[in-house]
Formats: structure tokens, sequence, C-alpha cells
């Protein structure tokens, strides 16, 4: 077994061997345990990052395993937010007693299925096979729609069961494009799925709509428009660390899916089919987000449709496809998964402090929290793109790629698109930190010292991730981005 | 895999959309697996007959697991979806139409078990869409995987029973998962009924 082998065994199996720990653990460890492992668990995964970055003209791609630059990339994203999320959940369990099992297995529950989402949701990037991605995929969603519902309230219910019921018929419709692609194989068995053969089945018409039923039901669940549909309700009414989760590692991570499939094809395709497909679903996600973004909404449905924008902009990064495309599409996951999980964990101070802040958009917060009100600020300014931002700087690289691609109307119409999405957060920004009504209650809400400490943490990790993407596009990860696993 | 085994598994597919009762949908559903593992286990090579113990344990769980369940959630009056039967069945038959015309040929055993592929996936998402009662929601999942699990079975590179144990191992898992929903549904809004939950929206 090679390193990269055993540190991918090792960064996939730490979170999960961490939730079997907790399946036993005695119940006033619980938490000890889980940010103990958290810890581990964070740490086994950001070697892996190291190794694959480190090296990224060098990938390993075998049948079952790929360890890539982007598999580097994303494990570091998981473990990140993955680490940040566990930290935050104390605060959250102390701040309600709603729960979907009985009280005394709530903590227990509530981290050992963060865990086994976590230990999910990292075998995904190095899972070298199609047929295995949906797998993980699917069971992705076993996990985490528990944790949507975890509180047990009717909303949590309702969004929990939108979310379970629609994306696993969009993962059915996926696998639908899966069989039909083993069947256009000239390969035998599963290896025709695997990233490096699935370039091997036959061209034509059929293979064409195979890729569609692919992205259409991976769609379902990476929260792309028009079938974006449980996104919003499930953000919202999940558990403010696992919104963290599903926003900044589970949606990005399935659409590792999509792009690793659409580099797979696309010499059987052509680019202009692969990459078009994916350009329509960005520029649809990203009108479908911008009128929700000028309108007042409840914090975490905010941050929700500001999801649904930032997917589509990475879905038009890829579609561009360019080294400079690309080289955005990775500071805009990375700086998206900072800015947004801190963004999610400041929600649980914010809803101790106003219980309407989960049916009304929040105003005046810095009024009578000016920490709170920074790290709801900070994140909100990131997340539109407010300059230093990284996700300016990715946004700029990825327009500027799609220009070097020869679509100069694709890339002017996205940019306008981010100008009005831009419009809309900045106005929400001024109403959330400086609006009229500020919230009457001046006590110190739960969790605040968390938020606090995270949120400079992410103020730094922005910066630098401002200072690395002017080094990027040229760099060996970006070619190594554009080659992919194939 | 003879035509009319196909068009077999196709007419309880589409008997479920239409019927009322929960406990006969997942009756039907049972044995549409039950069927493919059948037709599975006659097959010749080993991993078919190795992918047919997989459906049928997979059928026998979930078609337990679901009766349980049903038998836990007694529903006052019957939860009448928004349209009649034959409204349903129509618009499921539209459905799986414009399916079949819209994808081409793709490589399975005929074009007749394609067909019976993409009927049963889309009399699945039919379910989903025109049924109110959440149990319904389930069976439209298990009968559109019910109709991928006849795809991989004839899959021309013999990958059948790798697929089979996958799609059995992620649908028991989501199956068990939504039973916990819908028994908190039930206890939460009184009915397992889709249309309480229509509340968050923007």
């Amino acid at each position: 077994m090679t390193s990269r082998e055993l540190l991918a065994l090792v960064a996939v199996g730490a979170p999960l061997l961490i939730a079997v720990v907790l399946s036993i653990a005695p119940r006033r460890l619980i938490g000890v345990v889980a940010k103990t492992g958290a810890v581990l668990a964070a740490f086994a995964g950001g070697a892996l990052a190291t190794v694959a970055l480190a090296a990224p003209g060098s990938p390993l791609v075998e049948r079952w395993l790929v360890v890539d630059a982007a598999s580097g990339l994303f494990v570091a994203v998981i473990g990140a937010v993955g680490l940040a999320s566990v930290l935050a959940s104390s605060s959250y369990l102390s701040s309600t007693d709603d729960c979907l099992v009985r009280p005394e297995h709530r903590s227990r529950a509530y981290y050992g299925l963060v865990f086994a989402f976590w230990a999910i949701l990292a075998a995904v990037p190095v899972i070298g096979n199609l047929a295995g991605a949906w797998l993980l995929v699917e069971a992705t969603t076993a996990a985490s729609a528990l944790l949507v519902g975890f509180s047990g309230k009717p909303r949590a219910l309702e969004a929990g069961w939108k979310y379970l019921i629609l994306t696993s018929l969009g993962l059915g419709v996926a696998l639908l494009g899966i069989v039909a692609l083993a069947a256009r194989s000239t390969a035998g068995g599963l290896d025709a799925l695997s990233w490096r053969e699935l370039s091997a089945v036959q061209p034509g018409s059929a293979t064409l709509v195979a890729y569609l039923l692919v992205l259409a039901g991976l769609a379902a669940k990476i929260g792309w428009a028009p079938v974006h549909n449980w996104l919003p309700d499930a953000h919202s009414e999940a558990p403010a660390p696992v919104s963290a989760l599903l926003s900044a590692a589970l949606l990005p991570t399935v659409l590792l899916v999509a792009w690793r499939t659409s580099q797979a094809l696309t010499p059987v395709l052509g680019q202009s089919a692969t990459h078009g497909v994916l350009v329509a679903f960005g520029l649809v996600s990203l009108a479908v987000a911008v009128p929700f973004l000028w309108r007042p909404l409840p914090w975490k449905r905010l941050l929700a449709y500001s999801s649904l924008e930032h997917m589509g902009v990475i879905a038009i990064g890829i579609g561009f496809g360019t080294p400079l495309a690309l080289a955005g599409v990775a500071v805009h996951i990375a700086g998206h998964a900072v800015a947004k999980a801190t963004g999610f964990y400041a929600a649980t101070p914010l809803l101790s402090l106003d219980a309407r802040a989960g049916l009304r958009a929040s105003r005046g917060v810095v009024r009578t929290q000016p920490g709170l009100g920074s790290v709801l600020g900070g994140s909100l300014a990131a997340l539109a793109g407010l300059p230093p931002s990284p996700l300016f700087v990715s946004e700029v690289m990825i327009v500027a790629g799609g220009f070097a691609a020869g679509r100069p109307w694709t890339a002017a119409a996205a940019a306008t698109l981010l100008a009005l999405g831009f419009l809309g957060l900045a106005h929400a920004l001024i109403e959330t930190t400086a609006g009229s009504e500020a919230p009457n209650d001046v006590t110190r809400p739960t969790g605040l010292r968390v938020v606090l400490v995270l949120g400079a943490v992410a103020g730094v990790l922005l910066l630098a991730l401002t200072a690395a993407a002017v080094f990027l596009p040229d760099s060996a990860i970006a070619h190594a981005l554009v080659r992919g696993a194939g | 895999m003879n035509g009319a085994l196909v068009w077999l598994l196709v007419g309880l597919g589409l008997a479920v959309v239409v019927v009322r009762r929960r406990s006969f949908a997942v009756g039907l559903v049972t044995v549409q697996a039950l069927v493919l593992a059948g037709a599975a286990a006659h097959a010749t090579t080993g991993t078919d007959v190795l992918a047919a113990c997989a459906l049928a344990a997979r059928a026998i769980a979930l078609g337990a697991l679901l009766l349980f369940v049903v038998s836990r959630t007694r529903e006052p009056r019957p939860i009448r979806a928004g349209l009649s039967p034959l409204a349903r069945g129509g618009l499921a038959v539209a459905l799986a139409l414009a399916l079949t015309w819209l994808v081409p040929t793709f490589g399975l055993d005929t074009r007749n078990v394609e067909r019976g592929v993409l009927a049963l996936v889309a009399f699945g998402a039919a379910t989903v869409a025109l049924r109110r009662a959440t149990l319904f929601h389930v069976l439209g999942i298990v009968l559109a995987e019910n109709g991928l699990a006849l795809a991989a079975l004839k899959l021309p590179n013999g990958s059948s029973l790798a697929i089979e144990l996958g799609v059995a191992f992620d649908l028991t898992l989501v199956a068990l998962v939504a039973t916990v929903f819908h028994e908190r549904i039930f206890a939460e809004f009184g009915a397992g009924d889709s249309a309480a939950l229509r509340t968050l929206r923007d």
C-alpha cells in the first residue's frame, strides 16, 4: 500500500471510527470524544490534502481510488468544515431541547450522524468510480436527512422529508444515466465506470442523453436550479452546524462528481456538449438565485439562496474549463466554504438572541451585539464578493476565464448576474448589521464566544486565500485541475 | 427476459400509481422485486444468481419494513390524492411515453427492456408527484429503483451484482430513514399526508 492509499484510507476511516467510538462511549464523555475526534479526523484529512496538493502533477489514479489535486482540495474543505462544525455544535445542542430521538440519546445520535456524514463525504473525492461515487452520494442523503430533521419540529420534518424524497428521486435519475453509460461501455463490469475508463464509452446521442441524466440527477443533490426546491428549506431548518456542512461541504462535493463525469466524457461527447450543460445549469442557478438575494429573508434562508448562487458560479467556472477559470473555481470552493460556514455558525447565537430571526430578516445586529454583527457582516461581505474577499478574486478569474475560453457572451451574462447578486447581498449586509430595527435583547447570546473565535480564524483564512489566489492561475494545481482524473 | 415478463413488471408499476390502499401498493412493489429476482435466478451466470439473492433479500426486507410501518400508522381516513386514479394513470403513462420517446436505445438486451425500465422510472416519479400519502413517496422511489434493478440485470457486460448489492444497501438505508420521518410526521400531524408539509415557502 502506498502512502497516498494509506492516507486516503485514514482520512475516510478516522471519522468513521469516531462515529463507532461515539456509539459506545460513556454519555458524559461524548462531547470530549467528539471534539478530540474531530481534531484527529481533520488532521488526517489535512495530511492527505497536503500530499495531494504538494505534488499535483503526479496523481494516484486507480480503478477505485483517486488522489489528485481536486481530491486534496475537497478533502481539505471537508476536514476544515467538519472540525469547525463539531466545535460549534456544543452551543447548538445547549441552545435547544427539541430532538428527533429521546433526550438521553440526543448528543450521541447527533455527533454519531455528523461523523458518519463526514466519513461518507470524505470518501467521495477519493473514490475512483462513478458508480461508487453514486453510492456514496446516496448514502450521504440518509445520514444528512436525519440531521436536517434533527430538531423534530414540524418545519424541520417538512424540510427533511422534502430533502430525502427529492434528492433520492434525483439520484434515481442519475443512476439511470449511469446504467446507460455502463451499457454503452466497451469495457466489462464496473471498471467501465472508473474515471479513467469512462472515456471508453461509445459516442452517440445515447451517451449524450446518459450524461444529461447523470447531471440532471446530481443537480437535484447539488441544488442547481430548477431542481433546488429542497435547498432553502433544508438549510434553514437544519441545526446551524449541519447547515454549514450541507452548504460548504456537501454541495461542492457532489458537484465534484458532476465535474469528474464531465471531464471523463469530454473526449467522447466534445467540450461544447459537456461544458455547455454545466454552463447552462450555472447560469440558470444564478438567474434564479438573484431575485431571492434582493428580498429580505431570514438569515439562514438568505445563506441558502447564496449557496444556490455560488454553486452556479462554480458550475460556470468548470464549464469554462480554462486554467484561469479552474483556478478561480478552486479559490471559490475554499472561500465559499469558509465564509458560508462562518455565517451558519453565527446563526446559533443570532437565533438565541432573537427567535424571530428564523422567520424574518434580521436588522441592526451591530447596534446591540457588535461582535456577532461583525461576524454576520464579515460572512456576508465575503459571500457578496466585496474586496478583499477571495470570492471577488475568484469571480474575476472565472469571468476572465470565460473570455479566455472564447465565450464572451456567457462570461458577460455571468458577470451581470454576479453584479446583481452583489447588490442584493450588499443591501442585506447593510440592513443586517446597521439596519434600524435592532434586537431588543442585549444579553450574551448562546455560543457567541465560539463564533467570535471561528469568525476571527475565518477572517485570517479568507485574507490568506485572497493572497494565495494571485499565484494560482499559473500553478501546477490549476493545470492538474484541467487534466482531471482521467 | 421475455416481453411478457417486462410488461408484467410495468403493469405492477402502473398499479402502484392508481391503487388506493398503502398495504396493497407495498405488496405490488414487493411482488415486482420478487419477479425480478426470479428472472435473475433463471439466468445462467453465477453473478446473476447472486444478484437475484440480493434482490429477493431487499424485496422481503423492504416489504416487511413498510408493512410494519403501515400497521403502526393507521390513517383515521384514507388520504385522497388530488387526482382521480384514471387521471393519475393517464399522466403516468404520458410521462412514460415521453421518456421512451426522448431516450434513444442505450444498449440493454432489447428495446422492450429499455422501454420497461424507462416506464418504471416514470411511474416512480409520477407516484411521488401525484400521491399525497407520504408512504407512497417512498414507494415511488422503490418503484423507480426496481426499474433500475431491471436495467442492471440486463447490462451486457455483467456488472449487475455490484449494482444490485449497492442499490439494495442504499435503498434500504433511505427507506429506513424515510420510515423514521413518516412515523414522526404521523405523530406530529395526525396523518402521513404530504399536504400538511407545505409551510416552507418564499
